[in-house]
């Protein structure tokens, strides 16, 4: 009993500087990646989800698991088993490498990539908390040659961004049968994008900072079936919703050199930004025991939502992803027999297009999931995947990246009473 | 378990630390990847309304120099300016023994003139019948006047060299001058009251038949008085000045200037309050200093800007004001400086802009030139300010009150004559 009571502490403390750091943790997630692309929308939408789907080209809708948290598909958290507690903690690290038809650059990153806690409720129910980065923005821009409308001549602004949207996840998970799991999400989608823009004319220089505000609630709903002990499909959707804007705005000018405030921090009407109904379908399958296919499609109707940017016009997205799992024997007294191979392929036309082009992108990944300690399910995931986003072409910037994403996905054994004590 | 719990609260420790210094880059993204979220807009069609009015008078009591001369002008007619001063001795004693020699008037050249410098100028300098008090105990205006004997003291014609000689002599009638040297040696004058009573003063001025220039003399010109004391072997020379006073209060000198029969439309500004707009002076507006007159500027529909859709602010404002072609020449030069003044809507002045128009001359060989004027932070109260403002800037050479340049201007909005420059930028769309 000492022993158990030593334990929770350290749980405890976990938890605790968890919780603590949570608030840098959001805060660190604005601004660290910086793709020129995340000035459209709400940022660049973040792909890599929780734990071992890193590994697998993000697939994971029709995966059935109950040794780690699944957070592509809420249905999966209905089979968390009893007594089970399960923690994963990711990290994310990230080498860009930007290129147009002159120039190129290339930037590290380093970021938080999620926390999420699952437990069992009763028999078929599960229930989970995560907190993923929704999107992030991070851009600079200088020397943006703009017209002087009602003239031939241009000036020149910089523009930069920083921020990005947060995603805290409510799931439940509940089975209806023993091979029919249905799936709720509620999430709560929050964060805040700073826009500045600065430029000089003549004598005169203008500088402006908006902070956009968003947040709003999307319901999702999920479905897992297993058709065979080895094969299972499942479906999601998100459904469409409208995340609330409040714009506050700072804008400052000097005049023959001497600074006048035009706004000082006014809250403005802005347009609320539209969510895409997004319906995805997925399968996986397992093959001799150790092999584990899977594959997910997601459509992303953008268009629907009938909005636009600057240069920018949204259109409906398709993402294709393939995963690939292999491991020799999960249950083998060798630990180089219990380790898990992954790999996976993800393409995605993209759901945007600048100028009449579309910026699409590919990942290629890989992964490895490392058993840790004596128990079946604490694994650490390392996923390492290439990417690459855009094209030289026109007026579009290519973007290759190579990131990695460490997981500490984490099972945990509570209410249950030790043998010895 | 727990080494795995140590590590989990190490690696989110690390990253909460991380620099966030990470995120900066000049990566130029493609010309046309975005455009500026902000619109600017370059306006040039705000009415600017230009007009001539003319102040009653002018104080010359506080100018820099005297301005004796006349020419002619065919728009601004027959210019004339004369000098009013008063002359104090340097010293109220001289020796018995010394005999009188002869009296000079010492002109010395300011560099400052106006008109042709060729043709031969006469001076007359006349010795005045009445004190120089000014009628209302404080100043003397240009349209000031001051009684006279109309006989010469002395006269001189000459070719003006302003730039390059530095004085001009003018001989007085011994008959004042061994008057004055008299009533010194005598101690008949042996202070300032009884020496302005005896001698109250000179005026300097140009003979009314000759058309020439007008020339600055410096204040510091004197009168001198020569006499000679006989010693042992030879008589030795000495002299007295006789300086300009301007320590006096109220100052007794001061420049009349009189503009003879200008052009028809400059005839009709009779008073402070006329306001000669340019449509009804054939696109023009006019400048003169020595006599006031002075192009007003106003921008009527300055507050129209906050009708541009969307929420937007001033960046930048330049009026531009082309000289009337033709109206200037080598002699008729025109300023490369004016300065900006503020008056009511009674055209009393009220305040100094602090900035100055600057003749632009980058495109001279093409006879593109103009006064640029950037009025950025002017413009930027007035459209601050709710109220509609009822003042007006007007145009003026800094020095007016000693100087007479003219200058025409062309108002003609469709000739590019006079044009302001606004940028504007919009950051909002939406109102």
């Amino acid at each position: 009993m000492p022993f158990m009571m030593k334990m929770n502490k350290t749980k405890l403390f976990t938890i605790v500087v968890i919780l603590l750091a949570f608030n840098s943790i959001t805060a660190q997630s604005e601004g660290l990646t910086s793709s020129p692309y995340s000035l459209y929308g709400l940022g660049v939408i973040n792909q890599t989800s929780i734990g071992f789907t890193n590994g697998l080209g993000f697939t994971g809708i029709g995966i059935r698991t109950d040794s780690q948290i699944n957070n592509l598909n809420a249905a999966n958290y209905a089979l968390i088993p009893q007594n089970s507690f399960y923690y994963d903690i990711g990290l994310k690290g990230e080498y860009n490498n930007y290129s147009n038809s002159t120039e190129d650059e290339s930037k590290t990153t380093f970021n938080f990539s999620n926390l999420a806690v699952a437990f069992r409720v009763a028999k078929g129910l599960g229930f989970g908390i995560s907190m993923v980065p929704y999107s992030d923005v991070g851009y600079y821009l200088v020397g943006l040659e703009t017209n002087i409308e009602g003239s031939n001549e241009t000036f020149e602004s910089n523009v930069s961004g920083v921020g990005g949207l947060s995603d805290l996840r409510m799931n439940i998970g509940y089975a209806v049968l023993d091979n029919l799991r249905f799936g709720l999400s509620t999430s709560f989608l929050f964060g805040s994008i700073e826009e500045k823009e600065s430029f000089v004319i003549s004598q005169s220089a203008f500088s402006s900072v908006e902070e956009t505000n968003y947040s709003g609630i999307r319901m999702g709903l999920g479905m897992q079936f297993d058709l065979t002990d080895n094969i299972t499909i499942g479906s999601t959707i998100q459904l469409p919703t409208s995340l609330e804007g409040k714009l506050k705005r700072t804008v400052v000018k000097y005049l023959d050199g001497s600074e006048i405030t035009v706004e000082d921090d006014e809250s403005s009407a802005t347009d609320n930004f539209d969510m895409p109904l997004e319906v995805g379908i997925g399968f996986s399958a397992k093959f001799m025991e150790s092999l584990t296919v899977s594959g997910d499609y997601k459509k992303n109707y953008w268009s629907e939502t009938g909005q636009e940017e600057n240069l920018g016009t949204y259109e409906d997205q398709d993402i294709y992803s393939l995963g690939l799992e292999y491991i020799k024997d999960p249950k083998s007294y060798k630990y180089g027999q219990r380790i898990r191979y992954r790999a996976g392929f993800n393409y995605d036309n993209g759901y945007l297009a600048i100028n009449g082009m579309k910026v699409d992108g590919y990942n290629i990944t890989a992964g490895i999931g490392l058993p840790i300690g004596q128990g079946l399910r604490s694994m650490l995931n390392l996923s390492y995947s290439y990417g690459s986003k855009g094209q030289i072409q026109n007026i579009l910037v290519k973007e290759n990246y190579h990131m990695l994403t460490l997981n500490l996905s984490l099972a945990d054994l509570w209410f249950q009473k030790r043998l010895i004590n | 378990m727990k080494n795995i719990l140590g590590l989990v609260c190490c690696l989110v420790l690390c990253v909460s630390c991380s620099d966030d210094s990470l995120n900066n880059s000049d990566f130029v993204a493609g010309e046309t990847f975005t455009d500026s979220d902000i619109r600017v807009l370059q306006i040039d069609t705000l009415t600017t309304r230009l007009s001539t009015m003319k102040f009653d008078s002018i104080i010359t009591s506080q100018g820099s120099r005297m301005l004796v001369g006349k020419y002619s002008d065919p728009i601004f007619g027959n210019m004339k300016s004369s000098s009013f001063i008063e002359m104090v001795p340097t010293s109220y004693t001289i020796d018995t023994d010394a005999v009188y020699d002869s009296i000079v008037f010492i002109l010395r050249y300011d560099n400052y003139y106006y008109n042709d410098t060729l043709a031969q100028n006469t001076v007359h300098i006349k010795p005045l019948n009445e004190v120089l008090k000014p009628a209302d105990d404080s100043d003397f205006y240009n349209s000031s006047s001051i009684g006279f004997d109309e006989e010469d003291l002395g006269t001189l014609t000459f070719v003006p060299r302003p730039l390059e000689k530095d004085s001009l002599s003018v001989r007085l009638k011994d008959s004042f001058g061994s008057d004055l040297f008299d009533n010194l040696q005598d101690k008949t004058l042996t202070d300032y009251d009884e020496f302005i009573n005896y001698f109250r003063g000179l005026t300097i001025r140009p003979d009314d038949s000759i058309y020439g220039t007008v020339l600055g003399f410096s204040l510091a010109s004197e009168m001198r008085l020569y006499y000679s004391i006989s010693g042992e072997t030879e008589s030795v020379q000495y002299y007295t000045d006789f300086t300009i006073n301007t320590s006096s209060s109220p100052i007794p000198f001061f420049n009349q200037i009189s503009a003879d029969g200008p052009n028809e439309y400059l005839s009709v500004l009779t008073s402070n309050d006329v306001n000669l707009y340019s449509e009804d002076a054939e696109d023009q507006s006019f400048v003169q200093s020595g006599m006031g007159v002075t192009t007003r500027i106003e921008f009527p529909y300055l507050k129209s800007l906050g009708d541009i859709q969307g929420q937007g602010t001033l960046l930048d404002a330049t009026l531009r004001i082309k000289p009337k072609e033709g109206s200037y020449n080598d002699n008729l030069k025109l300023k490369d400086t004016l300065s900006v003044y503020i008056v009511d809507q009674n055209n009393d002045l009220t305040g100094d802009l602090g900035t100055y128009a600057i003749m632009n001359r980058d495109d001279e060989e093409f006879n593109n030139i103009f006064y640029e004027l950037s009025l950025s932070s002017y413009l930027e109260d007035i459209l601050e300010t709710d109220a509609e403002s009822s003042e007006a800037l007007i145009l003026l050479p800094s020095n007016y009150s000693s100087t007479v340049d003219r200058i025409v201007l062309d108002a003609d909005y469709e000739n590019e004559g006079t044009q302001l420059e606004l940028i504007y930028a919009i950051y909002d769309e939406n109102e």
